[in-house]
């Protein structure tokens, strides 16, 4: 059977894998849960302060409340795209069972893809949560397509999953200091308009800084997710930021699998699979 | 039927010093490359039990490591049922087991049989098929009763047994085993060594490479056995040939009762060129005199000796080489 085949089946085995982990750990399902309701309700409030006095020319952020639900529950999303696979690496190498998996007949991107699967799963079940609370208990509406910003969401995670490849070599080599996390992750809250506008970045921060939330593909996923959910936009007018993240994946897909390939190739010379 | 299940020719492995260029360049202490193989070769036939002894360092982990594909080897090439472990590593997975003594290598919070399941998916096996080749494993190995335990709960035997459990799952031709008896009790021990014996002799027969500290159980299992030290193979023959490598004599202790007419038993000693005719000798006039043979022990070298006398045979030439 090819590897193709198998997949699913290896995919279903990490899955089957990490859940049963998750569940031996029920305490900690319970008390995130409780945290998402926590941050949902204090957002809530603060939201109040701002009622009637958001200004026009930022339409998205008409109801700052959804704005930073749907800003919340992406950066989720794609905060897991880009850690997940460099975290599950280095927690395999930590717990010495890195060499194990590798030792199975496996090739290297049902690795990547597999050994993120559950972290996604987990995520998507969060992300929704801050969404559904925000809409149950707290009367957020959402218009537009959901399926097309489900479309959104998952390119904008695949791009970010390949600058999560490219954190996942580094962990590989390196071992710890992974600096894509560390830019991305402070990046992304900051830059990517995920509590505020960007162009407010432009406004006081110069169009020197204020660009930089352009080479961000967070920012473009943000943008078109909040297009359709908030301002009920349809696909001809989130053509830009589509293109955009097209062009971000056909140069970080190819090139983050080759440099994984690479580091792996690197820490097989060294014998340096499970340190970490 | 293929000749060799693995073929290893002119092997070299040395670990290079991690950004020995970057280190350099900032002036921070740069460690030398270690050297854990130099020019290894050797050949496996098809269902032998092939012996790898060594002190600790020597190079034998190295040397598996990278017949299973997990270390690139610098120089030289490896192949497994004819699969280069470089160009074709995932066919050479295929085609291999590895059981390491290492407890890490186990999912902890899970049970044993959720481990092998694990293993067994990545395999690409079915659940049903992947379900009834554990139960198994599980009753072969004798893990029955630790089959809901987590793996954090079990003892180290056990946790030992699961890792040859867990090579064996895909029922691969080529086994590399690991010390796999080094936590056993002693029956349980002797269970394992009978079942590598028996994967051996079986249609179609497992390619076994095993890796010791126990030479007793090396030469009893071994159809060859390589010594290896500092990362090169010393010596590489059957355990018969190897012992007979440090001396060509035995000592013969024979014990006797009625020797010229006394009623108390005697031991008599001699030594002997191994394969000669003097025990025949010896004990025909034993017998010719009136004597009862009660008991004959042969002292021969072992495999610790032929161990012992070469890393000794490294000290004098790392002196000389160091002159």
């Amino acid at each position: 059977m090819n590897s193709l085949k198998l997949l699913p089946r290896r995919i279903f085995a990490f899955v089957a894998r990490d859940f049963r982990l998750f569940v031996s750990y029920r305490m900690q399902f319970f008390l995130r849960i409780i945290s998402v309701l926590a941050v949902v309700t204090t957002l809530f409030f603060i939201s109040k302060i701002f009622a009637g006095f958001t200004d026009p020319q930022y339409s998205q952020w008409r109801d700052p409340l959804a704005s930073w639900l749907t800003g919340l529950a992406v950066l989720n999303y794609f905060m897991t795209g880009f850690s997940s696979l460099a975290n599950s690496i280095r927690q395999e190498q930590m717990q010495g069972t890195l060499e194990s998996v590798l030792l199975t007949p496996i090739n290297l991107p049902t690795v990547i893809v597999s050994s993120s699967a559950w972290d996604f799963l987990e995520t998507t079940f969060f992300s929704f949560l801050y969404l559904f609370f925000g809409r149950v208990f707290f009367g957020v509406q959402y218009r537009g397509s959901f399926f097309l910003a489900v479309v959104f969401l998952l390119l904008t995670t695949v791009v970010l999953a390949c600058l999560g490849i490219l954190s996942a070599s580094f962990a590989m080599v390196f071992k710890r200091g992974d600096p894509f996390g560390i830019f991305l992750g402070a990046g992304s809250a900051l830059f990517s308009g995920v509590f505020f506008p960007t162009q407010l970045l432009h406004e006081y921060a110069g169009p020197k800084l204020g660009n930089i939330s352009l080479i961000l593909p967070a920012t473009h996923g943000l943008q078109g997710i909040r297009q359709i959910l908030i301002e009920g936009h349809g696909l001809a007018q989130v053509t830009q930021p589509l293109i955009t993240l097209l062009c971000f994946l056909a140069v970080l897909l190819p090139f983050s699998l080759w440099v994984f390939g690479r580091a792996v190739k690197r820490a097989k010379r060294e014998g340096s699979l499970i340190q970490y | 039927m293929l000749e060799s299940a693995i073929s290893i020719r002119n092997l070299s492995k040395t670990y290079p010093t991690p950004f020995r260029r970057l280190r350099a360049f900032f002036r921070r202490p740069v460690k030398e490359p270690v050297e854990a193989l130099r020019d290894v070769s050797f050949d496996v036939r098809e269902g032998a039990i092939f012996g790898l002894i060594g002190r600790n360092g020597a190079g034998k982990t190295t040397l598996t490591k990278i017949v299973a594909t997990l270390v690139q080897p610098t120089t030289g090439s490896v192949s497994v049922r004819g699969n280069d472990s470089v160009l074709h590593d995932e066919q050479v997975r295929r085609e291999i087991g590895l059981a390491t003594a290492e407890e890490r290598s186990f999912y902890w919070r899970l049970t044993s049989e959720q481990n092998l399941m694990f293993f067994a998916r990545l395999h690409g096996l079915s659940d049903r098929i992947a379900k009834q080749r554990i139960r198994e494993l599980f009753a072969q190995l004798e893990l029955e009763e630790v089959a809901r335990r987590r793996f954090g709960e079990m003892s180290t035997g056990n946790k030992q047994r699961l890792a040859v459990a867990r090579a064996m799952l895909s029922n691969p031709p080529v086994l590399l085993l690991d010390e796999p008896t080094r936590s056993l009790d002693p029956l349980a021990a002797a269970r394992m060594r009978e079942l590598i014996r028996s994967l051996a002799q079986r249609d179609p027969p497992v390619t076994i490479l095993l890796t010791s500290h126990n030479l007793a159980e090396v030469e009893t299992l071994c159809e060859r056995v390589a010594i290896i030290s500092r990362g090169r193979i010393r010596a590489l023959d059957t355990p018969q040939h190897l012992r007979s490598l440090t001396s060509k004599t035995e000592q013969i202790h024979v014990t006797v009762s009625g020797l010229n007419g006394s009623r108390d038993s005697e031991r008599i000693s001699f030594t002997r060129q191994a394969g000669d005719n003097e025990l025949d000798e010896r004990l025909r006039d034993l017998q010719s005199g009136g004597a009862r043979i009660l008991d004959v022990e042969v002292e021969r070298a072992t495999l610790f000796d032929v161990l012992e006398v070469y890393e000794r045979g490294d000290l004098n030439l790392n002196q000389k080489e160091n002159q």
